[in-house]
């Protein structure tokens, strides 16, 4: 189970149209990429949240969300705190100020993507990007990549519960056995799986396309131009401050 | 190594996405030429990219205490080839991107260059060359995904020191403090990774599975 997956079918905005997500997010990304970090970046950030819980999320949840993301931009902004000069390493002058801003711009565009994931579930994601001219056969490659993760992650993680409650998490040279056993029958598997689903298709006259019906959806250009009334304002009003 | 949403400046971002544009494009050609001919292996090939995200998820011991994961890239290099698999691995980089929140889409390029193209081609031709010069097949496996994934980590590095070059000592000094970082964290696991990778394939050989689709 993937929670960003999972909460983007249950969103509040999940039957929302595609077109006003996209606006929204993707805005939201580019005003924290191309806004100076403070203050477009909190702006952003605080937005996105927003976004968020409107959309159904607990504060708690979206907060769980960001953590991993979060803990990954630290440990890279870190890097920035210290200098290495001629004389050796130290503290660079600026590098708090460096690493805060560094800090604040990943932050929110990471929390603008995260809040399209968190609304869309990934069918209309790709639909979305068959509509933008990626071709079908890639389109269909990477659905049914997605459909498969999920089948794979629940054999893995019953292939992991056993090994460990065979020991096999005792000491580093078994765990590196049991992740290498683990990902050796897990291929094949997957390979099987595959063959299996093509033969059952093939019995059904299988053209190399997979249609699944979309609940269709009204753009409405109102709300469009309400976001992006919203994200300009954004926009000016970090520029202006 | 992922890069994070939002970590590189917005110009690195689009002008990495540049230089890997291409090179997927050109990828995506061939497998769609793969996909005309014999409609069936896109199963084959969403099972791989399905395979390597669940695999990513799979938690490696590390020495420094911390667990990480293998990147899986030379694994996929040596069983499907170095052109399919930077295809796969971006699919794949996106669904880590927007299902896990791990990458990014601005940062996609970046990513795509050093983990699918990058690690993918460094263990492909390390292994090839590795046979060719005699080691044992066990051995060149080990290489080829170590220095792969070593690979990765030293393009990852020297992304991070264009964008972040240090104040005093510039890209030199940044590419250092970066590569250092890596080095604790990234030596052992890259190890581990071929450790693993040689597991593999060597219970993938003891069960006689064939992949089908080789560059």
């Amino acid at each position: 189970m993937i929670e960003a997956d999972r909460l983007a079918h249950a969103s509040r905005w999940r039957r929302l149209p595609l077109a006003e997500k996209a606006l929204l997010c993707l805005g939201l990304l580019i005003l924290a990429m191309a806004l100076p970090p403070w203050p477009g970046a909190v702006l952003v950030l605080l937005v996105a949240s927003a976004g968020a819980v409107i959309s159904g999320l607990t504060l708690p949840t979206w907060l769980r969300l960001l953590a991993p993301p979060c803990f990954f931009i630290l440990t890279g902004a870190a890097t920035l705190l210290v200098q290495v000069s001629a004389d050796g390493i130290g503290l660079a002058a600026d590098g708090g100020i460096q690493a805060g801003l560094l800090l604040s711009r990943a932050l929110a565009a990471v929390a603008a993507l995260l809040l399209l994931t968190v609304t869309t579930p990934m069918a209309e994601l790709v639909q979305g990007l068959r509509r933008l001219g990626l071709p079908v056969e890639l389109a269909e490659v990477t659905m049914t990549t997605y459909r498969f993760i999920f089948i794979l992650q629940d054999t893995a993680s019953a292939m992991h519960a056993s090994q460990m409650a065979r020991l096999g998490g005792d000491g580093w040279r078994r765990r590196i056995r049991s992740a290498g056993l683990l990902a050796a029958a897990l291929l094949p598997r997957a390979l099987d799986q595959a063959r299996r689903l093509e033969m059952g298709l093939l019995a059904r006259g299988f053209d190399g396309s997979l249609r699944t019906l979309m609940p269709a959806q009204r753009v409405r250009p109102w709300r469009l131009a309400v976001i992006a009334g919203g994200l300009a304002l954004m926009a000016g009003l970090s520029l202006w401050i | 190594m992922h890069i994070m949403e939002g970590f590189l400046p917005a110009g690195h971002a689009l002008a990495w996405s540049a230089v890997s544009a291409p090179l997927v494009v050109v990828g995506a050609m061939r497998l769609r030429k793969i996909l005309r001919d014999r409609p069936e292996a896109r199963l084959t090939l969403a099972a791989a990219g399905a395979f390597a995200f669940v695999l990513s998820a799979l938690k490696l011991p590390s020495v420094t205490g911390s667990c990480s994961h293998p990147t899986g890239t030379g694994l996929g290099a040596m069983a499907v080839g170095p052109a399919a698999t930077s295809v796969i691995g971006t699919i794949v980089l996106l669904f880590q991107a927007l299902l896990l929140a791990h990458g990014g889409l601005t940062t996609l390029g970046a990513n795509v260059f050093s983990m699918a193209i990058a690690g993918p081609w460094i263990a492909f031709g390390v292994w090839k060359l590795a046979g060719k010069l005699g080691a044992p097949m066990g051995l060149a496996i080990f290489l080829g995904a170590t220095l792969g994934d070593l690979g990765t980590y030293v393009v990852t590095s020297f992304q991070l020191a264009l964008a972040f070059p240090d104040a005093v000592s510039g890209f030199g000094g940044a590419f250092a403090k970066f590569a250092t970082i890596f080095a604790i964290t990234q030596i052992p696991l890259a190890i581990a990774e071929g450790l693993l990778t040689v597991v593999v394939m060597n219970a993938l050989a003891g069960r006689q599975i064939k992949t089908e689709i080789r560059a």
